[in-house]
């Protein structure tokens, strides 16, 4: 029977796992020095502080390299379609409440074949964490430019340069009104943990956007070393996460500065689609033959 | 008589669709049975509508063909629907007055109906006190009085109705009525329309259309999540649940589009829950994709599809038979999906039921074929009997499998247990990429094959499944025909016409498309020298796909037409006539002439 209860906000830990839990004995196959490797082990960090078992934890992905990561876990996994994670995710939050819903996939899969689903999951507020591994490149069908490419960045075809201004993940949440909106990167593992751990936490829809550099295709300058050099800690600049509009500011410096941590959580988040649903259900549920009476 | 078709139309405003609906009640709660199709001219509130009304004493199979009585409010909103409502030779036409036609210069094409009647209309309207509001009401008086139909039902209804802010008394709306009342009893029409009684009353009998039977079913299947993009005509369905699933502790989601709304449904499946998306044919093109992942991760889906005029936007408000294609073969790869069709607005009830059991039991994506005649036309109904049900649930590891699960384990039946989130043992990778037993991505050929034949093997039992088909007439025929979805019922009428009439004919109806059933094909084909397959497509599209699969008889024919060209049931007795004389080239020509094929 399903259980309509408990949401993803989750308190007191229900187990009590480590780290090593949440990955299985596959070997991933992205390239040495891929970002990736990083993220996945900065989620299972968060996954163990948390303390949700795996079978409890629905883990969706869409299609790209970042996408494989659901196949490296203990989670129950869905690796989907090129772009439809989110609304894959989505179904699973509304059909079980009770269960925690992760999202991962790329620039690629999130901005460009499934831009159009992102809006909306933001402005429903389903209590799931979006992960999106940013990299600028489509990167498992050989480096072209994805939409978060600077103007200029080249694919493998590509004489120019891409003619196109990219698009900024982190503006665009706080735009469209994602209530938690933060950035992290692999080379600060531990910061990572943190900041998935509080999107995690957070009752509503989480947007963290994770620069997770492409070893064999990437720009040089955002290689996970020199990403651990260039970046810029939020809260060690002094900024509020609850000022929305500061926020938006220095999102606006996202290519060239590279800030992590919280751009923004609300304060008083507003309710999560699911409760809002639940709100609506008639408890005790009618039987399914009184539909024909 | 025992029965009527009364089409009337107008403009929007001139109240017909509530006509229409105070029509079928009245005739439900009298114990007649009913259909009532409605047009609207544009998608756009305000231009022209009909409704088209078929009542008997006996059951009805199909919404009739040319009208025996017409009730026209105006002639050039006629012309715009007068493909729906068909004015014949025997057709009694009664139009308003204000029109300023005499019956000598209807805009007819030449036909000569059997009578043409001016009548004041309008004018007893304003003389009511409200002209717009109640023309409606006068044409209702004047249909109880000719059609012999109880008053009183119709005058509680015409009372009870709402019309927003510009509501005329229904004081006005009773005189409106009483005046329609008191012109036919002083003006009998030249040919007796009253009907014969019925047999017996309504009873628990109720007036549904098939979107209404395709939303209840689903929750009587145990549907715990939709998910939907509006889209007409299979709006209603969503309408209905967005309303109702909750009652039943499901939810609903409004997606963004239809490849959102399939790819949530998945997900509500994966979490365990019986889900259903619904479209028409430019939403289900987007869900082609969806429906792929579905068969590869081998979850149950239902997915509806209402069909409509088509390519592209096509004609929104019209009937077609023509997504059986694009329902059978639009997933890229290897796979097979069942594909299943209602027969009538009743059995939109009992095909949904049976879709979700097979998607539940095969763990598959199924479609369901509806059309627009069958989704939007309402019929009065008997009362369904849960009793006759069984619903499946779809099958799930024990304890003692989740100890050493394999979601996608090799079976004997091709099925294997579904775990899902919450399972502890359970966790598995469902993924779109080709896959081993335990989930894991592969490209191996080997595997791929051994996972191709499970997938494809698994389905193979709903061939054998008879009871998926509706058989009618005389098993030892020599000519016969096969029909499915609306136009069965307009294939059932004229079989039974036919065999009335001494002639040796049979009709198989499938309610099952696809996987094609060889076997119960090929035992019907097997007495017959002549075969048509009777279908709302210009290609055929059923005919075809019984050429690629079954031993078809030495003639096998397709009478088709697009849709929004109606197919009487008196068209298809014509074509039986035809299809008994000897000569091939006769029988060939006869057709073509009498439906316009090619």
């Amino acid at each position: 029977m399903i259980s309509m209860d408990s949401g993803q906000r989750v308190g007191a830990k229900s187990c009590h796992c480590s780290a090593k839990d949440f990955g299985n004995e596959l070997k991933p196959k992205w390239c040495a020095g891929c970002g990736d490797f990083g993220v996945m082990n900065a989620l299972y960090r968060a996954l163990a502080a948390v303390g949700r078992p795996p079978h409890e934890i629905a883990f969706v992905s869409g299609i790209g390299c970042s996408s494989r990561i659901p196949e490296y876990s203990t989670a129950y996994g869905f690796n989907s379609l090129h772009g439809r994670a989110l609304p894959v995710a989505q179904g699973i939050k509304m059909a079980r409440p009770d269960l925690l819903v992760l999202v991962a996939g790329g620039d690629g899969d999130g901005f460009s074949i499934g831009g159009g689903h992102v809006p909306h999951a933001i402005r429903r507020n389903p209590d799931i964490t979006y992960l999106l591994l940013d990299n600028q490149v489509l990167g498992q069908s050989d480096g072209q430019v994805s939409p978060t490419a600077q103007r200029g960045a080249r694919g493998p075809g590509d004489t120019y340069g891409s003619l196109e201004a990219p698009i900024n993940p982190i503006l665009y949440a706080l735009a469209y009104g994602a209530h938690f909106v933060a950035q992290g990167i692999p080379g600060d593992l531990e910061g990572l943990a943190k900041i998935i751990e509080e999107a995690i936490r957070f009752p509503g829809f989480a947007f963290v956007n994770i620069q997770s550099p492409c070893v064999t295709f990437g720009e040089p300058d955002m290689q996970v070393l020199v990403q651990k050099t260039r970046m810029k800690k939020l809260k060690a600049e002094g900024h509020d996460p609850s000022d929305r509009l500061k926020a938006i500011e220095l999102a606006q410096e996202g290519g060239k500065a590279l800030y992590t941590g919280v751009f923004y959580r609300n304060p008083n988040p507003p309710p999560s689609y699911g409760s809002l649903i639940k709100g609506l259900q008639r408890k005790p549920a009618l039987a399914d033959s009184e539909a024909i009476a | 008589m025992k029965g009527a078709v009364i089409g009337i139309v107008g403009s929007a405003s001139d109240g017909i669709l509530e006509a229409g609906e105070t029509l079928i009640n009245a005739f439900a709660q009298e114990g007649y049975f009913a259909t009532l199709c409605t047009h609207k001219g544009t998608q756009i509130r305000g231009g022209e509508v009909s409704c088209r009304i078929r009542v008997a004493t006996t059951p009805v199979l199909n919404s009739g063909g040319a009208l025996d009585l017409a009730v026209v409010l105006n002639w050039e909103d006629y012309s715009r629907l007068s493909g729906e409502l068909i004015i014949g030779a025997e057709t009694v036409v009664v139009y308003d007055k204000k029109t300023g036609l005499t019956a000598a210069t209807l805009p007819l094409g030449g036909v000569k109906p059997a009578a043409a009647v001016a009548i004041p209309i309008t004018e007893m309207a304003i003389h009511a006190g409200a002209p717009s509001q109640s023309k409606d009401c006068v044409v209702l008086g004047l249909l109880a009085a000719w059609l012999g139909l109880p008053q009183k039902k119709i005058l509680e209804s015409i009372t009870a109705r709402t019309r927003g802010k510009a509501d005329p008394s229904p004081k006005v709306d009773q005189k409106a009525f009483a005046s329609g009342i008191e012109f036919a009893t002083r003006h009998p029409l030249g040919r007796d329309m009253a009907l014969d009684r019925a047999t017996a009353t309504g009873g628990r009998r109720r007036v549904a259309d098939g979107n209404e039977m395709c939303a209840r079913a689903a929750l009587f299947a145990g549907c715990k999540f939709f998910a939907g993009y509006p889209i007409t005509p299979a709006t209603e369905i969503m309408h209905y649940l967005q309303r109702e699933i909750g009652k039943y502790g499901g939810s609903f989601l409004q997606a963004e589009d239809e490849i959102a709304a399939a790819a949530a449904a998945v997900g509500a499946s994966y979490a365990g829950a019986k889900a259903m998306t619904a479209t028409s044919g430019p939403g289900f093109s987007l869900q082609t994709e969806v429906l792929g992942l579905a068969s590869a991760v081998e979850l149950p889906l239902v997915c509806v599809n209402v069909q409509r005029g088509g390519p592209a936007t096509g004609m929104p408000s019209t009937q077609e038979q023509a997504d059986l294609f694009a329902a059978t073969f639009s997933s890229p790869g290897d796979t097979v999906r069942p594909v299943l069709a209602p027969t009538s607005v009743a059995d939109t009830f009992d095909v949904t039921v049976e879709a979700f059991n097979i998607a539940e039991h095969y763990q598959t994506p199924v479609i369901v074929l509806t059309d627009r005649d069958l989704a939007q036309c309402k019929a009065v109904l008997e009362p369904i009997e849960p009793s006759q049900f069984r619903i499946i649930d779809r099958m799930e590891p024990t304890k003692a499998e989740l100890k050493k699960y394999a979601r996608f384990q090799i079976t004997e039946a091709g099925i294997s247990p579904i775990s899902h989130p919450g399972m502890r043992g359970g966790s598995y990778l469902a993924a779109g990429l080709e896959h081993d037993e335990r989930g894991v991505p592969t490209s191996s050929g080997e595997v791929h094959a051994q996972m191709t034949r499970k997938r494809l093997s698994k389905l193979n039992p709903l061939k054998q499944r008879r009871d998926l088909f509706l058989f009618e007439g005389d098993p030892d025929a020599h000519i016969g025909l096969v029909s499915w979805g609306n136009v069965s019922g307009i294939t059932r009428e004229a079989v039974r016409i036919a065999r009335a009439s001494g002639i040796k004919v049979k009709l198989l109806v499938p309610r099952l498309l696809y996987p094609v059933a060889e076997a119960v094909y090929e035992d019907f084909f097997a007495s017959l020298r002549r075969c048509v397959v009777v279908e709302q497509s210009h290609q055929g599209q059923l005919h075809r796909i019984l050429k690629m699969w079954t031993n078809t008889p030495h003639e096998f024919m397709s009478v088709s037409k697009s849709g929004a060209n109606r197919i009487s049931p008196h068209e298809i007795v014509k074509l039986i006539q035809a299809m008994e004389q000897p000569a091939t080239d006769r029988f060939r020509t006869h057709y073509c002439d009498l439906l316009n094929v090619i």
